[in-house]
C-alpha cells in the first residue's frame, strides 16, 4: 500500500517535471546574473548598486534569455513523437516568437551603436513583454509533450 | 504679445496632425495578452486534465471549435488595437483593422486542414494507442493554431510598418 503511494507520488512529481524545468532557466537566466552582479558590486564596494533586475536587464537582455528558451523547447519538440506536422507549427511558431524576442536586445544595440535615440525604459518593457510570452509558450508546450509523451508511453 | 498669440494659432493645426496619426504597433503590445491566453489554456490544462481537453474534441467534432476559435481571436485582436490606439491617442488604420480582421481567419482556416491531414496521417501510420494520439495532436494543434491566430496578424502589421517607414 505504502509503495504504491509511492508509486503515485513519484509519477506526480514526474509529471510536475515540466515546473522544475522553467524555474531553472527563471533562477540560471534571471536570478544567478541579478546575484552575482549584486555580488561583484559589494566585492568591489561600488557605488553600482542593481536592485531591480530591470535595472540589470535595462538594454533588452531579457530577450535573449526568450531566444535561449525558444530553442530549447524547440529541441524538445523535434525529439517528441508528434507527427511532422504539428512538430513543424510548433517549431516555427517558437522559433519565430524566440527571434522576435532577440531581437529586442538585438534594435537596442543598434541604437546604442548608432546614436539613434534609446530609451532603456522601452527596451526593458519590450522585451520583458516577449520573454514572459515565450516562457508561458513554453510552459504549455512542455505541459502538450509531458501528456503526449504519456500517451505514446501506452 | 503677437507672437504669443500667434504660437497657439501654430499649435493648433500641429495637434490636430498629432492626433490624426494613424496608430503605431509594436510586437510587445500583444505579447502580454498572448501569454496570458497561453497561461490560461495550461492552466485549465493542468487543472482539468480530462474535461477541459474533452471539451475541445466535443467541440472539434461537431465543427464549433474553428468558428470558435475564429471568433475568439478576431475580438481579441480587435479589441486589443482599439485599445492600443486609444492609449496612443492615435487613429486606427483601415488597413490594419481589415489585417486584424482576415489573417486570423485564413491562419486558422489554413491550419484546419493541416490538421486534417495530421489526422489522416494518424490513421494511416501503424502506430499504438491512436485514438488518444489523436485526440492529443488536436490539442496541440487547437493552442498553437490559436496563439499564431492572433500573433500573426499583429507581426504583418508590424512588419508592413517597417517597410512603410524605410519608404518614407
Amino acid at each position: 500500500m505504502v509503495a504504491l503511494n509511492i508509486t503515485g507520488l513519484t509519477a506526480d512529481w514526474m509529471a510536475a517535471k515540466w515546473l522544475l524545468w522553467i524555474g531553472l532557466y527563471v533562477a540560471l537566466g534571471i536570478c544567478v546574473p541579478w546575484a552575482l552582479t549584486r555580488a561583484w558590486a559589494n566585492q568591489h564596494q561600488s557605488t553600482m548598486q542593481p536592485h531591480l533586475i530591470k535595472q540589470l536587464f535595462q538594454h533588452g537582455e531579457l530577450g535573449l534569455v526568450g531566444l535561449m528558451l525558444a530553442i530549447s523547447v524547440v529541441w524538445d519538440l523535434q525529439k517528441s513523437q508528434y507527427l511532422s506536422y504539428t512538430i513543424a507549427l510548433g517549431s516555427v511558431f517558437l522559433a519565430m516568437c524566440g527571434i522576435m524576442s532577440g531581437s529586442v536586445w538585438v534594435e537596442s544595440y543598434c541604437r546604442r551603436s548608432s546614436g539613434i535615440r534609446f530609451t532603456p525604459e522601452r527596451a526593458w518593457r519590450d522585451s520583458r513583454s516577449l520573454a514572459f510570452l515565450v516562457f508561458s509558450l513554453a510552459v504549455v508546450t512542455e505541459i502538450l509533450l509531458d501528456r503526449f509523451a504519456k500517451v505514446a508511453a501506452q | 504679445m503677437s507672437t504669443s498669440a500667434a504660437a497657439p494659432a501654430l499649435a493648433k493645426p500641429e495637434l490636430a496632425k498629432e492626433a490624426r496619426r494613424t496608430v503605431a504597433i509594436r510586437l510587445a503590445d500583444p505579447a502580454i495578452m498572448l501569454a496570458n491566453v497561453s497561461l490560461l489554456f495550461g492552466l485549465l490544462l493542468v487543472l482539468f486534465p480530462t474535461s477541459f481537453p474533452r471539451i475541445i474534441l466535443e467541440n472539434w467534432q461537431n465543427a464549433r471549435l474553428t468558428p470558435i476559435m475564429i471568433l475568439f481571436s478576431v475580438s481579441l485582436s480587435l479589441g486589443l488595437y482599439l485599445r492600443v490606439a486609444h492609449r496612443r491617442a492615435a487613429k486606427p488604420g483601415l488597413l490594419a483593422a481589415a489585417c486584424l480582421g482576415s489573417v486570423p481567419v485564413i491562419v486558422l482556416a489554413v491550419l484546419n486542414f493541416v490538421l486534417q491531414a495530421t489526422i489522416a496521417h494518424t490513421f494511416s501510420g501503424d502506430l499504438s494507442n491512436v485514438p488518444a494520439r489523436v485526440d492529443e495532436e488536436i490539442l496541440a494543434h487547437t493552442f498553437f493554431a490559436l496563439i499564431a491566430a492572433i500573433f500573426a496578424p499583429f507581426l504583418i502589421i508590424r512588419v508592413a510598418q517597417q517597410f512603410r517607414r524605410t519608404d518614407s
